[in-house]
């Protein structure tokens, strides 16, 4: 055995010696705090702990039969492989710098190079292999096995490369140190990988169902380089083996027949026999460390370069046969040194030549371990080229595309499937593509479909609400506008409104709980009943009972309806309304303010069938106003959610004025400002009723002459005085009429004017008409008031009086006449 | 329009009834032309209905004349006349009893 015990210990503690490493570096990064340092700064410093490794291995290297065994390339390549890319190149080069300077105080100069080489090399194998190969993941044992010993294997070969010149000291060193580096380093990085994967209680082995590509093709590769490689391998052991017989042979038989030459010629010139044979083998060199052994008859040894004189030449040791036939080769053992062997007969004396079987066999050997080296080198590289390409090639292709797929999957159509490495990949791509343009085109068509169908539907749904404004033109004691504006194409909201008989009119607002096709059918029934139910003769408060009940029944889809309706009396102005779960409407008696009409709501219709509707009342007077919506109203959103609300709705309509489509339309821009553009959630569904106050109107033409002034204003004071204006108001129409008119007298140049008065509850207008010179008054130059009295001028006061008492105050030029129209009203 | 007119020791009181206006306004111009030897004017307002830009342009103008000789000040201004008179700043320059 070459190997004693504590060479074995030694060589296992080295190998040891990474993994304690690996599993403490892990665990530290694991548990403390280790783990959470910056990522260079980490790989640093494992970086320089497995450099340090390499030191050590480097300065305690196991010396066996002069050659130095050492665990080094394993702490980088462990480094690079379980830890990152960086650590392993760090660690390899400070085991590799350190191996080359290291020479200086010790270490082999012969494998200095090629050790230097080997560990840099190392660290960037591990750094490679765990970024390219393994995703910059920890790789599976097995993988640290091979990748271990293929490094391993490469640095046995850079041994002989670095020592081209002392072929056959590069082989002594090689044939000592291959096998028990190579298996040390091997499982050393191994073992880190197992022992770090059991820890980290990682899977080992991945269950996949079916193989991997890769693992599919590197399987048959193994397979075929195996055999190929095998047979080549023994083909050349073979072939060398048969050279190297056949040299020993020629070079044994060619210094024999030298030797019987030289004494044959030298005893012819005379001399005795036993020492021209000692002078003729004397100098004799077979090889590098063969010779010639000179025996008598009786075996005795009489000359011999290995010092062995007088020793029977049967004490040699032979392996075969002792009784050789003469010229033909035998193996013996030479002093200590198997050698191969040939004698011949000369003189009574016995010549036999011999060299060691080392020397022999040292081109053969050489010649199979390089080639082994480099079958394992190749192989390794085939290895990772079929990994590599088919990764490359196909796998982070299919990766790519399926990535696609996945987009698509979720819905979105316009990905494009764009992999054109190669033509399979590209064709497979269009492939794809052209099946998604199909599918998209397939989907808008059915898009437009159910588009131009819910366009059907709400053209018939829009139908089905009463949209011509207004509906009763020869009715003046009241005034309605509603509209619908849908979120989806079809809406559950719904307004109604009909003349139940001369004097009542009814109107109603709802929303259904659903929207599009289910909430628009449901919608069309809830209608119908109610409009049927009520024109029936029903009150308010029956028709939603009974219409409860039907709509109850059969009701599957579990929808239901809040709904406001409201029965007006426009004589006596009494309302009548009902309220199923619907928001509160807003009324405004008198000019004053809006105010919502809470009433305690009954629920909601289509909810339960037993539910008894109650019946309030409601006194409105001329002028009055009641405005009812749905909640899409008071809960429309703005981009950031915020709601709409009651209170602004309350105090836009409270501050717009003019007839029930004026009003409509307010809210409508006041929601439209207020969302800022965000997407309509909710119908928005909004009617307006209101009991016009009665109209009367006077007036008075005139030629404007100064005397008309008086006139004027006396007509002024007798209608408002029929008219029982109040002071208040009264005065101020005429300090008005006053600057106006006699602006009209004095300076338009008119020949004709008119004087139009109307009063239509709180509100009294003054239009003026003269065919005098265009003048705009409300485009006059205001004065200062703010002069003193010395300062002061009259000139312009007039028109600034007027224009502060009036709530409006319009003018334009039509006709040829100019048309001034003042309105008050009384605050 | 109606004008009563009270003169006594240099204050003079002119009481005006009805609208001072374009019509009327001239009425009550000619009642202030001359102011000699007033020192003192009182406007009374009590019965009066309303007052428009002409009729401002005379109590501006007597109001002018007054501060050269003495004193004047309006009573008994109404809900109607006062708001014309705050709106055109006559507040300011009038003495409103």
């Amino acid at each position: 055995m070459r190997y004693d015990f504590i060479t074995i210990i030694k060589l296992v503690a080295a190998t040891f010696l990474p993994v304690v490493l690996s599993v403490a570096l892990y665990l530290a990064e694991k548990k403390t705090r280790f783990g959470k340092v910056q990522y260079w700064k980490r790989q640093t410093i494992i970086g320089v702990l497995f450099g340090g490794l390499a030191v050590l291995a480097t300065e305690f290297g196991i010396s066996v039969e002069g050659a130095i065994l050492n665990v080094r390339n394993a702490a980088p390549l462990t480094a690079g492989l379980l830890f990152g890319a960086p650590s392993g190149i760090i660690a390899g080069v400070i085991g590799g710098v350190y191996r080359f300077i290291a020479t200086y105080w010790g270490a082999g100069e012969f494998s200095q190079v090629a050790c230097t080489i080997g560990c840099i090399l190392a660290g960037l194998f591990g750094a490679g292999c765990r970024k390219f190969m393994f995703d910059d993941k920890k790789p599976s044992w097995a993988y640290g096995l091979a990748i271990g010993g293929t490094t391993e294997v490469f640095h046995m070969l850079l041994v002989f490369l670095t020592n081209m010149d002392d072929v056959y000291g590069a082989y002594k060193v090689v044939a000592l140190c291959a096998l028990p580096m190579i298996i040390c380093n091997a499982v050393s990085v191994m073992l880190s990988l197992l022992l770090v994967a059991l820890i980290g209680k990682e899977r080992i082995k991945k269950h996949f169902k079916s193989k991997q590509i890769s693992q599919v093709f590197q399987f048959f590769l193994m397979i075929c380089v195996v055999v190929a490689f095998s047979g080549t391998m023994i083909f050349t052991l073979f072939l060398q083996t048969k050279i190297a017989y056949a040299n020993a042979d020629k070079l044994l038989e060619l210094n024999l027949e030298d030797v019987k030459n030289d004494l044959e010629k030298s005893l012819e010139s005379g001399g005795s026999v036993d020492d021209e044979i000692k002078r003729a083998v004397q100098n004799r060199h077979i090889g590098q460390s063969g010779g010639i052994i000179v025996c008598n008859e009786q075996g005795i040894i009489i000359y011999d370069n290995g010092g062995h004189v007088g020793e029977s030449i049967y004490t040699l040791k032979n392996t075969e046969d002792v009784k050789a036939h003469p010229d033909a080769r035998f193996t013996a053992i030479i002093g200590e040194t198997e050698s191969y062997c040939m004698f011949s007969v000369m003189e009574g004396y016995y010549l036999i030549a011999t060299i060691p079987v080392s020397e022999a066999m040292f081109s053969r050997g050489i010649a199979v371990s390089i080639l082994a080296f480099m079958e394992v080198i190749v192989f390794a590289a085939l290895f990772a080229h079929v990994y590599f390409l088919l990764k490359k090639l196909i796998v982070d292709n299919i990766h790519k595309i399926n990535g696609s797929l996945a987009q698509i999957t979720d819905g979105n159509l316009n990905v494009q499937v764009n992999v054109r490495e190669n033509e399979e990949f590209a064709s497979l791509s269009d492939d794809i593509n052209a099946t998604v343009d199909t599918l998209k085109h397939y989907i808008a068509e059915a898009e437009s479909r159910i588009d131009r169908e819910l366009e059907f539907a709400r053209q018939i749904q829009h139908s089905a609400l009463p949209s011509v404004f207004p509906p009763y033109p020869d009715r003046k004691d009241f005034d309605i506008f509603a509209s619908m504006d849908a979120a989806k194409e079809v809406g559950g909201d719904f307004y109604d409104f009909w003349l139940v008989d001369s004097s009542r009119f009814a109107f109603l607002v709802a929303d259904v709980s659903g929207k599009g096709i289910p909430g628009a059918l449901f919608m069309m029934r809830a209608k119908t009943l109610i409009k049927d139910l009520a024109e029936s003769g029903l009150s308010v408060a029956e028709a939603f009972t009974e219409a409860n009940k039907e709509l109850c029944e059969n009701n599957e889809a579990e929808m239901f309806v809040t709904a406001w309706m409201g029965m007006l009396d426009t004589q006596t102005g009494i309302l009548e309304y009902v309220n199923a779960g619907h928001n509160p409407p807003l009324v405004r008696h008198k000019n004053g303010e809006f105010e919502y009409l809470r009433t305690r709501p009954n629920f909601i219709l289509a909810g339960m069938d037993r539910t008894k509707y109650k019946k309030y009342e409601l006194t409105l007077e001329k002028g009055d106003e009641i405005f009812v919506y749905t909640d899409g109203v008071t809960e429309a959103a703005d981009t950031d959610n915020k709601l709409y609300g009651e209170n602004r709705l309350k105090t836009v309509l409270s501050s717009s004025c003019g007839a029930a489509e004026d009003l409509c339309r307010t809210v409508r821009a006041d929601i439209d400002q207020f969302v800022k553009g965000a997407e309509q959630s909710d119908d928005i569904t909004m009617l307006c009723v209101k009991l016009n106050p009665v109209e009367e109107e006077e007036k008075i033409s005139v030629i404007p002459d100064q005397s008309s002034i008086e006139t004027v204003a006396d007509f002024l004071s007798a209608t408002l005085e029929k008219w029982e204006t109040p002071v208040k108001l009264a005065n101020k129409a005429k300090i008005a009429v006053d600057e106006i008119y006699s602006n009209v007298v004095y300076y338009s140049g008119a020949t004709t004017a008119e004087i139009i008065l109307t009063e239509k509850g709180e509100r009294l207008e003054i239009r003026f008409e003269d065919n005098g010179k265009p003048y705009d008054p409300t485009t006059a130059k205001e004065p200062d008031i703010t002069l003193s009295a010395e300062e002061r001028e009259i000139g312009g006061l007039g028109i600034f009086m007027v224009k502060k008492m009036a709530a409006e105050i319009d003018y334009k030029y039509w006709n040829g006449k100019n048309v001034l129209v003042i309105g008050f009203v009384s605050k | 329009m109606k004008i009563k007119k009270e003169l006594e020791n240099n204050v003079l009181v002119l009481a005006l009834e009805g609208r001072l206006d374009t019509v009327t306004a001239p009425e009550l111009e000619r009642e202030i032309i001359d102011l000699s030897g007033v020192r003192d004017l009182v406007i009374d307002m009590k019965n009066l209905e309303y007052i428009s830009s002409a009729g401002l342009r005379v109590i501006l103008k007597a109001q002018k004349t007054m501060n050269t000789q003495g004193s004047m000040k309006l009573k008994n201004v109404g809900e109607s006349i006062m708001e014309v008179f705050e709106i055109t700043g006559f507040s300011d320059i009038l003495t409103i009893e």
